[in-house]
């Protein structure tokens, strides 16, 4: 019963079924997406010889240029904000709450409502006659509806922000909760105020936990289709519309499949380049 | 205790890769013995349990339960059982079923009844049947392991540091206690601890083990007595350990040159793994007598002073820096007078009667 | 009085913040006005009793509830094994197998959706319930995983030895001694499985075909101005549901990892 095989030959037959059910729908639609983007399509005949036509095209396309940049620059922004946002919220968790558990709990609930639902509650919020202007000209705040509140980036960022908000708290709780308190005592017992004792002590301990929050929310987001759809407008579309639109209403899957192509190699780009930065200052700071 | 073997152990090795968790183990258990292997955490003890068990299988070697080889037979079909460190108390039962697990299915439920019953009040749980798993104290906990262990009727029972979650007073109520028990039992009681007080007041034998080998199996007297080397005689009980030279070797007895306390004669110990010009000698610290003035009844002498004070209540410890010797000497006083008849600084004399000194054989 | 921390008010600010937005689908969902502005025109449950007439409705409920069911049995009977293999055992390539497992949560959704859409069609498999039901267990295994990976992380290895010790063999020990104490667990995780399958959209949008589930029904709805005070009824019962089911998760998975089993 014990010798029939060995620890590591039970670890992996059992895994197996799992990773082999994520491996395969990772790999295999992978490999079929990087073949649809070396074949082309005439109106509706897909013609298997290969070609970089999708690429040139592509990359000789302003509006995907556009599209591309606008959605890392509005990922970038919905990180920076998220995690500035959350980092407090996390340290109040951590450090000084009672509660922590229901806390944690409070944090995660609104996530558990569907994403389609807490977008769409944005664009009521935030329409031209909506939520907010409406509670606004009742007050007497403002004389005509705010216009700049709905169909921009602005929208985009605000409402990512508020969907992504317990993947950043959680990893940076993670990481606060693993600092040793005896650690704080001795910053402050070697003459540290509580803010040099927190850049000196407590962020360089977390950067792990912001490096992860950032990826977390980051990656996702430069590929997030509902958000910039709803409450985007035509200026908040973003790379992830236009390939919905190539495999949906303009039916060229290999446009498509590049597109998509693309994006996750700039996601990667940016995360790769943003880990090698972010440990980088993580030991600067040290 | 009959003079049947119960588990016998030959040359049984364990490896982990090029790690040897036990080796050269040859090991004879008589029934109704308690016996307990002493060691360091990391010494292979647990190993060696646990292949008994038939949680591990033996790299080399036999191991026979009972005259039968336990080659292949896995826990589940073993004549033994065992109460786990951890207690292993199953959540999700209450006090019977736990008690009851193993019965389950094998013996008719009227008698499982009444042997949970009966074993319940042997541990001195009765009436707990009902109770919820997480619902004990510690002590609770231990008690339901054992009777969990016990209700199977094992020709051995399997103890893996069985007392050390509990705190003092409760650990030490519960040494005497599962004595009793195994002795109205009769069964044979294995029990793997690293604490000696507890291998020396429950066990008829005791095997010490270092680095994965046995190094000697005796009767606690034995061992305090007699240990056989260095590792030994500093594991059990505390112990001054002088270098000497050898000057005769006789067959019962010694004539030797101990550093700082010269030339003596003292009994030759058979465990004792061997002789060579320089060896080792132990003296126990309660056998040394502490004096103001050079006590006149003792063949051998030091002078020397006091370096420390360590007040214990039953006994009163000295440390002593003896010229002539490296290390501090210690000395235990029976604290009759509840008094500290030295301070540190004092100058004092020791004295030796050379038959308590113990020969612990060559100089490794 | 002692005046309360700035960072006890932004914690409250943030409560509110992340709260407040999720609040207005019930509140307007009561509201008799069909403008989701304030003020409220009056209150009526007249909403929630129309929805019962729209069959369309009620055949994407069933849908998502079918694919929820199955993905999160599929994706927790696949986590049960894998937690336990990652938390019980030791072997090369664990770590690499761990992140894979991981995968789904990070790889952007439309990214997914599409190339989910590309080898189902490249495979034979026309979009359909049973596509939508593949790629959520896909998407939910993640979350299986974590949460049975704690179940086992609490769960003291020598219980199973004692078991065997006590005379019973590998199956047995699983079904009296295994299944039982991470059986909280294995709740959670069906229960956290399926809302992530019925909350989802992006995916079931693109692999659904012409079997919508609710998400997809929403989305359809969400275009007519008309629609509105519909699909804020079906939103907050939606949104209550989920919250339940998390809520009951969480009480399971306490359990599961607060139960004594030192």
């Amino acid at each position: 019963m014990f010798k029939l095989r060995s620890e590591a030959a039970k670890g992996y037959t059992l895994s197996a079924p799992a990773t082999a059910y994520v491996g395969f729908l990772v790999a295999a639609p992978l490999i079929i997406l990087i073949a649809y983007s070396f074949w082309s399509q005439t109106y509706v005949t897909l013609d298997k010889s290969l070609t970089l036509k999708n690429y040139r095209e592509a990359l000789a396309d302003p509006l995907v240029h556009h599209l591309m940049l606008r959605s890392i620059w509005i990922a970038g922004a919905v990180t920076l904000t998220t995690v500035a946002l959350a980092y407090p919220i996390a340290y109040f968790i951590a450090m000084k709450a009672r509660k922590k558990t229901i806390w944690l709990l409070l944090i995660t609930i609104p996530f558990w409502s569907s994403y389609l639902l807490r977008v769409f509650a944005w664009k009521l919020i935030l329409g031209f006659n909506g939520v907010m202007n409406s509670a606004l000209l009742g007050m007497g705040l403002i004389d005509e509806p705010l216009s700049f509140l709905l169909y921009n980036e602005f929208a985009v960022v605000l409402t990512l922000a508020h969907a992504w908000a317990p993947f950043a708290i959680l990893p940076i709780y993670v990481s606060l909760q693993k600092i040793d308190p005896s650690l704080l005592e001795a910053a402050t017992d070697l003459g540290n105020t509580p803010v040099q004792r927190f850049l000196r002590v407590t962020l360089p301990l977390t950067v792990q936990g912001i490096i992860a929050a950032c990826l977390i929310i980051f990656i996702p987001t430069v590929g997030d289709y509902v958000t910039p759809a709803l409450v985007g407008g035509s200026d908040g579309k973003m790379i992830a519309n236009l390939i919905q639109v190539q495999f949906g209403a303009a039916n060229n899957w290999p446009l498509g499949a590049t597109l998509s192509l693309l994006a996750m190699m700039s996601v990667g780009f940016v995360a790769i380049v943003f880990v090698i930065a972010g440990r980088g200052v993580g030991r600067r700071i040290r | 205790m009959t003079e049947k073997n119960i588990i016998e152990m030959k040359a049984v090795e364990k490896r982990y890769g090029s790690f040897r968790a036990a080796s050269d183990i040859d090991l004879e258990l008589k029934e109704g013995e308690f016996f307990s292997l002493l060691g360091p955490s990391g010494c292979g003890k647990t190993t060696v349990l646990r292949m008994i068990a038939g949680f591990q299988e033996p790299s080399r070697g036999s191991i026979l339960i009972d005259g039968q080889d336990m080659a292949g037979v896995p826990a589940n079909n073993r004549p033994t059982n065992m109460v786990f460190q951890s207690y292993a108390i199953f959540p999700h039962l209450n006090v019977a079923n736990n008690v009851a697990y193993g019965l389950r299915g094998k013996v008719p439920k009227a008698e499982i009844d009444a042997r949970v019953t009966e074993v319940l009040e042997m541990v001195e749980l009765g009436g707990l049947h009902r109770r919820g798993a997480n619902e004990l104290s510690g002590g609770q906990r231990q008690r339901v392991a054992l009777a969990r262990a016990l209700i199977m009727r094992p020709k051995v029972l399997l103890l893996d540091e069985p007392l050390s979650a509990l705190d003092k007073k409760l650990r030490e109520q519960m040494q005497f206690e599962m004595r009793n028990l195994q002795q109205s039992l009769g069964i044979t009681f294995v029990m793997v601890t690293h604490d000696q007080y507890e291998a020396m007041t429950m066990s008829d034998r005791i095997g010490v083990m270092f680095d994965g080998r046995l190094m000697q199996i005796d009767t606690p007297a034995t061992l305090y007595a007699r240990p056989c080397n260095r590792a030994v005689a500093s594991f059990i009980g505390e112990m001054n350990i002088l270098p000497a030279l050898l000057m005769e070797e006789g067959n019962s007895l010694l004539l030797i040159d101990a550093a700082g306390f010269g030339r003596m004669q003292i009994e030759r110990n058979p465990n004792a793994s061997g002789h060579a010009r320089d060896i080792l000698v132990g003296i126990r610290p309660e056998q040394l007598e502490i004096k103001a003035e050079k006590p006149a009844d003792y063949p051998a002498t030091v002078q020397g002073t006091v370096s420390n004070v360590a007040f214990y209540g039953e006994n009163i410890h000295y440390h002593v820096a003896v010229d002539g010797i490296d290390t501090l000497m210690a000395v235990s006083v029976p604290n009759y007078f509840h008094t500290v008849d030295f301070n540190r600084g004092d100058a004092v004399w020791l004295g030796l009667q050379e038959a308590s000194v113990i020969d612990l054989g060559k100089d490794k | 009085m002692k005046r309360p921390s700035l960072l006890v008010v932004y914690a409250f600010a943030y409560l509110v913040f992340l709260y407040l937005p999720v609040l207005f689908l019930p509140l307007f969902s009561f509201n008799s006005g069909t403008i989701v502005a304030f003020p409220i025109k009056g209150w009526t449950l007249d909403w929630y009793r129309k929805l019962g007439e729209q069959d369309t409705l009620i055949q994407a409920l069933w849908n998502s509830l079918g694919v929820g069911a199955v993905a999160a049995l599929m994706a927790t009977a696949l986590g049960l094994f894998a937690a336990r293999a990652f938390v019980r055992y030791r072997f090369r390539g664990q770590a690499a197998a761990e992140g894979l497992v991981m995968l789904p949560l990070v790889i952007p959704g439309i990214i997914v959706a599409s190339s989910m859409l590309v080898l189902f069609l490249f495979l034979g498999l026309k979009p359909s319930l049973i596509t939508v039901t593949l790629g959520h267990t896909f998407l939910a295994l993640p979350f299986a995983v974590s949460i049975l990976k704690s179940a086992f992380d609490d769960f003291d290895i020598s219980l199973e030895e004692a078991s065997y010790d006590l005379g019973c063999g590998v199956g047995e020990t699983f079904r009296r001694v295994t299944l039982p104490v991470v059986a909280p667990g294995i709740v959670a995780s069906i229960l956290v499985t399926f809302t992530v399958s019925f909350d989802e959209f992006v995916l079931a949008f693109f692999l659904s075909g012409n079997q919508p589930t609710l998400p997809v029904y929403i989305w359809s709805q969400i275009r007519f101005p008309a629609k509105l005070p519909n699909v804020l009824a079906l939103g907050s019962i939606l949104l209550f549901v989920s919250v339940m089911l998390l809520v009951l998760a969480e009480y399971f998975r306490r359990r599961s990892s607060t139960r004594d089993v030192r």
